[in-house]
């Protein structure tokens, strides 16, 4: 799981902050939600794909953090508690948006016509990163990504953003680890497809 | 389409998940397919370009407004429940008047109102001020309020509200003090120069009324 931000030495451990959340002290927590805002921001950025969206959902997890903590145990590290809850805040508004069905998710209805190997596969040797500047790489990176379903657009970002283990994405979402592999696979092949411009120009 | 096994294999052999043995052999497949090479060396250039340009950490836009909210939301949960233990007050009553849907003050339109209430009026401190109450008469509509130190001042946050004309002029009620009458069953509240500006008493029939004074 997302391990905790390093501490300097000298800078006050989680445990003792979340203690002193749990008794009540609001600046406490106030300094959690310095060391971890960015952190879960760029969480719900990433999965919401807007930022007015993405700064309302981060908040409403740490809102959400706040009452939990009586409940907290510290059998786990507070970020990665702390992280479930955002990332459960994050997809039910992803769920919430797509049954209101407006059309912006359409992988679904692509995901087992896209064959391996077809015109979604770069050819030759490609380097896209040396082809287009950064920024507009990762510009176009980001609109690939809002066009993901939340499904593939959640295991990119538990697994790319994150680094998270198979194991701990299939314990997260939850599902089996064979639906990971496959969510994986059709999610990078989506993405393949939706930069397939920008492979051939670097070609 | 691959076989699903074949997916797998070429997901983990990019996610650096096969142990030694698996990823020998994965590689030596790769070498009697090119086509598969292909597709496996772009994947992996993805899956490269994505944790680049995906950040783990990204700075939070008004950083300093992100923790103030939170901040204010937590203070407001701690109020609500306060409140709840003191419903039988009378100013409870009072305030119960300000939720039912008569008080509508201007139909369509999603204005809020508020009771501002000092903790001090004589020091006059605006960050002592507390907000007992608030309602806006559209449901949809929801209204939060935090002080701004930095700005000396109350502010009013409308959820839900539709997109207002920059023309339509919005004012409130700035209450310093109220008195209460038991035998009159009225309160009668005064702005910062002491004079009554609201009045809310009961009618013959026994429904709520405001009357503007002064």
């Amino acid at each position: 799981m997302p391990a905790s931000a390093s501490t300097d030495p000298g800078e006050v451990s989680d445990l003792d902050l979340v203690k002193r959340s749990q008794a009540g002290d609001t600046r406490a927590f106030d300094v959690l939600v310095t060391r971890y805002r960015g952190r879960i921001y760029a969480m719900t950025y990433h999965l919401i794909q807007n930022e007015t969206e993405a700064w309302d959902l981060a908040q409403e997890a740490f809102i959400k953090a706040w009452r939990a903590l009586p409940s907290f145990k510290h059998d786990a590290g507070f970020y990665t508690w702390l992280y479930r809850i955002a990332h459960n805040v994050s997809y039910d508004w992803l769920r919430k948006k797509k049954i209101q069905g407006d059309g912006e998710f359409d992988d679904e209805r692509t995901e087992h016509r896209v064959a391996a190997g077809a015109e979604a596969t770069p050819r030759g040797d490609l380097a896209p990163d040396a082809a287009l500047r950064n920024a507009e790489l990762g510009q176009r990176i980001q609109e690939a990504i809002a066009k993901l379903s939340p499904e593939h657009r959640q295991v990119i970002v538990l697994r790319e953003v994150e680094g998270l283990a198979y194991e701990e994405i299939a314990a997260l979402i939850p599902c089996s680890l064979g639906t990971v592999m496959s969510r994986l696979f059709y999610a990078r092949k989506k993405l393949q497809e939706q930069l397939h411009d920008v492979y051939e120009t670097s070609n | 389409m691959k076989h699903p096994t074949e997916e797998h294999d070429l997901i983990r052999w990019i996610d650096g998940e096969m142990n030694e043995t698996e990823r020998t052999t994965f590689e030596e497949r790769l070498k009697q397919d090119p086509a598969l090479a292909t597709e496996a060396r772009q994947m992996r250039a993805l899956s490269s370009s994505l944790r680049t340009h995906l950040p783990a950490e990204m700075r939070v836009p008004h950083e300093d407004f992100f923790n103030t909210q939170i901040q204010v939301r937590i203070a407001q949960m701690a109020q609500d429940d306060a409140r709840a233990k003191q419903a039988s007050s009378s100013w409870g009553d009072i305030l119960q008047w300000m939720r039912q849907p008569w008080f509508a003050l201007a139909g369509t339109a999603a204005l809020a109102v508020l009771g501002f209430f000092m903790l001090s009026p004589a020091t006059g401190d605006a960050s002592e001020s507390m907000i007992l109450s608030s309602y806006t008469p559209n449901t949809n509509v929801q209204a939060r309020t935090y002080h701004d130190n930095g700005a000396e001042a109350t502010v009013l946050m409308l959820d839900g509200l539709d997109a207002v004309p920059a023309e339509r002029k919005v004012s409130g009620i700035n209450i310093q003090r109220s008195e209460v009458e038991p035998e009159l069953a009225s309160t009668t509240m005064y702005d910062h120069k002491g004079t009554a500006v609201l009045m809310i008493s009961r009618d013959a029939l026994g429904n709520p009324m405001l009357t503007p004074r002064g």
